[in-house]
């Protein structure tokens, strides 16, 4: 519930290097932690279990990093923002950095939904000729196994740079195609239609922009 | 020559294993690599990054060699199963995390030995670490290995994979022992001549390598297990003590891991030792004399600690931090210092009491998860032999205290198969639990009495070396299930559930607590048969363990069961940790004769020796009140380091 006297400071960090395998929980546990190195002035949730109030964006798969991530912390006191910023890049390791602080309102969405729409840079080991999108990708959710269409979730076309691949995948509210997921199946698709080695693989994967549908 | 950086292999095993985050490095507060040229020490813990981080051993004996000249440390932990067998398939060896090159690498390699079932994984460590499993078989180049840690205090069953293994507190003997070897090396000493000079020079230090094993008639007539092959190596080891402990800080800088690991907070360690004088405990006699830090060192340690770490979680650390004498002013400042922080404060080992309930209370907050107590045993009979003392109504108050305060659990720890132990014991035990459960229910509204849950947490009793039990037998796994089952079957109450520690382990545990060097092939013959991970429930491949004891024709349930008189010499005869042998003995016959010991900290000195073969005292911050709200006796050993120094112990009494 939004507490009008509680300030509202959106963060946006990298996660970058060795940090990409961190878990989304590792990664929460760790952002929390800095905040408290940072000495700001968070708010803490009344209760049986009194804890930080921090909300996260959207996860990413285990492995891709991310140069625009990003988390809203509640702070009990105005501290400028340039201020906190400093205070919490003072208290962050290089490859989890805050590069940006901005206040936005309590009415704004949820950090997890603001910005479904996510758009990947996947270095890959070698220049493929071209990339083969596959029109369905079967996942296991829950052990079950299910059926996605690409084209539920791709937005825009899938762009080859060398050996740069970037694409842009929405999130729905009845569920997403995860990137790695996407990123391991075009790699299996374009190694089948003889477009690159079957050695293809990532050397890096990151997620570069997260916006509003 | 040059250093081997092994990231770039390690990293495409990552996404093909559970919880990569153990193998990043990077955590905020980690150290930089040991600087190019200085002597290169690796920590290791026997186990995975979620058991090895959190302990507190580890991080002092890193941050000690660190802060000495010329020599620095790195880290390294088992990798899970998953990751070892990875590493084996692709051919990388153990790597020290900072720096990522080959644990083989390094001038010195220290192995912690944590408890009884890690003697497997110390091979396992080795092995994937390319180097021989035995000090007999390590060449000119490859690293020192040295061992340290409770395991210490009987070393045989280790003693023919280590090359050194220091007895005691490390946090002067580490850094002392490496900077030995780095001087030995740049004079070009030899692997033999350094181990050498370092059972002459180095305090508490063991070569086993040194001594020749003598059989059991020889070494009964000796009064010794080993004979040392030379005269300037000590026949007796004596254990050495941090004397600087009680002044020195109690911030200890951590690393702040980013996967979950056990006991995942900031702790600050308030005390060192306990007196209080369980016969069955080995740490009791291990960490003698009891020194207790400051209040404001420990007030400030928690401020600073959790500003630079940004932990949410504080623990004051001890073997017994509520008997630490100002533990209600450390517990009311540090809760005034994380008002409104959302910081948790927890107090590891609860003192049988309603003070301890009290002090519980003070940190506690709202959330009042369960409380946890340690009676041992269920008759008051059985207590007093093993000089637990407290009674059913220290207990029962404790208990009465918490529930009122707003705890709805509890649970009760018990062994099983203490030494005079019967069955109306094991009874005692339930009894104990039920009424227990019914002072529990008569403290509560009766509306939430629905929610009260008492468990019985029950370990077999396992004989440790240096304790006043060490002569002492363990019961059979079969024994053990029986006395569990008439425990099972004497609870009658729903609400008091029965848990316990599976006997087999318990099994292997006594083994190595109690063998002699003849152990050692059976830990090398259990690893090749694929024993490892011994202390995880799911791994504990016992299939392994009998089958080595088969083909070696030795029998564990012999080292595990025998029962000896006092005069019997014990494998680990030639190793003291500064209580002596006839205070051991004596405690031994009190406890047959159902005669209590007092603890020395709060009452007369028990002669036990370690005080004046230390050349130290107890060091309190002040007079410990006695629990009978008496006088404090009169202890010749017991320095007051408080404001209260300046008054002369003897004089206020």
């Amino acid at each position: 519930m939004a507490d009008p006297r509680l300030f509202r400071l959106r963060v946006t960090f990298r996660e970058t290097g060795r940090l990409a395998m961190l878990s989304h929980l590792e990664l929460a546990r760790a952002l929390e932690r800095a905040v408290r190195r940072a000495g700001l002035p968070y708010a803490v949730s009344q209760g049986f279990s009194p804890h930080m109030r921090i909300a996260f964006g959207a996860a990413l798969p285990v492995g891709v990093g991310g140069t625009a991530e990003f988390f809203d912390l509640f702070l009990t006191d105005y501290v400028a923002a340039p201020k906190a910023l400093a205070a919490l890049q003072e208290a962050s390791p290089a490859d989890l950095y805050p590069v940006e602080a901005r206040y936005i309102e309590h009415k704004d969405p949820a950090a997890s939904v603001a910005c479904p729409v996510s758009t990947y840079e996947v270095v890959f080991s070698e220049a493929p000729v071209s990339v083969v999108v596959p029109e369905e990708i079967t996942v296991v959710r829950k052990k079950k196994e299910k059926t996605l269409a690409v084209a539920d979730f791709l937005v825009g076309p899938v762009e080859l740079d060398g050996a740069t691949v970037r694409f842009t995948l929405a999130a729905k509210p009845t569920g997403s195609l995860r990137a790695d997921a996407f990123a391991r199946e075009l790699v299996a698709a374009t190694v089948a239609a003889g477009c690159a080695p079957a050695t293809l693989h990532p050397t890096s994967f990151m997620r570069v922009e997260q916006r509003e549908a | 020559m040059a250093r081997r950086d092994l990231w770039p292999r390690v990293e495409p095993l990552l996404a093909r294993v559970e919880r990569p985050a153990r193998y990043l490095n990077h955590e905020w507060g980690c150290a930089d690599p040991v600087a190019e040229g200085d002597t290169a020490f690796c920590m290791i813990y026997p186990d995975t990054y979620e058991l090895g981080q959190a302990n507190q051993a580890v991080r002092i004996l890193v941050n000690a060699v660190n802060a000495a000249a010329g020599m620095g440390a790195e880290r390294a932990f088992l990798p899970a199963v998953d990751m070892a067998d990875l590493m084996r398939e692709e051919g990388v060896p153990l790597f020290s995390l900072e720096s990522c090159r080959p644990v083989a690498d390094f001038d010195v390699v220290g192995i912690t030995l944590p408890h009884e079932l890690a003697a497997t994984n110390v091979l396992e460590t080795l092995d994937l670490a390319g180097i021989p499993l035995r000090t007999a078989e390590r060449a000119e180049d490859d690293p020192i290995v040295l061992a340290g840690g409770p395991c210490a205090y009987n070393p045989e069953p280790y003693a023919p994979f280590f090359d050194v293994i220091l007895v005691g507190e490390g946090e002067e003997q580490l850094p002392e022992t490496v900077a030995l070897i780095r001087d030995l090396r740049a004079s070009g000493a030899s692997r033999a001549e350094i181990l050498r000079e370092i059972a002459r020079k180095v305090g508490g230090a063991y070569v086993p390598s040194l001594y020749r094993w003598r059989d059991e008639s020889e070494a009964q007539k000796a009064g010794s297990w080993v004979e040392p092959l030379f005269e300037d190596v000590p026949a007796v080891v004596h254990k050495r003590v941090f004397e600087g402990f009680a002044e020195s800080s109690a911030l200890e800088p951590m690393i702040v891991p980013y996967t979950e690991v056990v006991h995942d907070r900031l702790n600050v360690e308030i005390l060192r030792g306990c007196a209080r004088g369980c016969r069955f405990c080995q740490a009791g006699m291990m960490y003698r004399p009891v020194r207790e830090r400051s209040a404001d060192n420990i007030v400030a340690a928690v401020r600073e600690g959790l500003a630079v770490t940004g932990y949410d979680e504080v623990s004051l650390t001890s073997l017994s931090s509520t008997d630490h004498s100002q533990i209600a002013e450390i517990l009311t400042r540090v809760n005034a210092d994380c008002a409104g922080l959302g910081v948790r404060i927890s107090v590891p080992s609860q003192r049988l009491d309603s003070f301890g309930v009290e002090m519980a209370e003070l940190v506690a907050g709202q959330k009042k998860g369960g409380l946890t107590f340690a009676p041992e045993a269920g008759t008051q009979r059985l207590r007093d032999v093993i000089n637990k003392n407290v009674t059913e109504d220290d207990l029962f108050s404790a208990i009465d205290a918490a529930f009122a305060a707003g705890w709805r659990r509890c649970k009760l720890y018990f062994m099983v198969g203490l030494p005079t132990e019967t069955d109306d014991d094991i009874k005692g035990i339930a009894s104990l639990a039920q009424r227990a459960y019914d002072r529990a229910k008569a403290a509560v509204p009766a509306d939430q009495r629905g929610s009260i849950r008492m468990s019985v947490s029950c370990a077999v009793f396992v004989p440790k070396a240096q304790t006043p039990f060490q002569w002492d037998g363990q019961i059979s796994p079969e024994e053990t299930l029986r006395r569990v089952g008439l425990l099972k079957r004497s609870v009658k109450y729903k609400a008091v559930d029965v848990h316990y520690h599976d006997p087999k382990t318990s099994f292997v545990e006594a083994v190595m607590s109690r063998g002699g060097r003849e152990v050692a092939d059976w830990v090398e013959e259990a690893w090749r048969r694929g024993a490892r991970f011994d202390a995880w429930t799911e791994l504990f491949n016992e299939g392994a363990w009998t089958g080595a004891a088969e083909a070696l024709g030795i029998s564990p349930a012999e080292i595990a069961q025998a029962e000896y008189g006092t005069d019997y010499v014990l494998p680990w005869a030639h190793i003291t940790a500064a209580v002596s042998p006839k205070f051991l003995a004596r405690e031994r016959e009190r406890a047959a004769s159902g005669i209590t010991t007092p603890d020395c900290t709060f009452e007369n000195c028990a002669a036990c020796g370690a005080c004046p073969t230390l050349g130290m005292d107890i060091e309190l911050q002040k007079l410990r009140e006695a629990k009978d709200g008496g006088e404090p006796a009169k202890n010749p050993y017991r320095a007051i380091l408080g404001s209260e120094a300046n008054v002369e112990e003897g004089a206020m009494l």
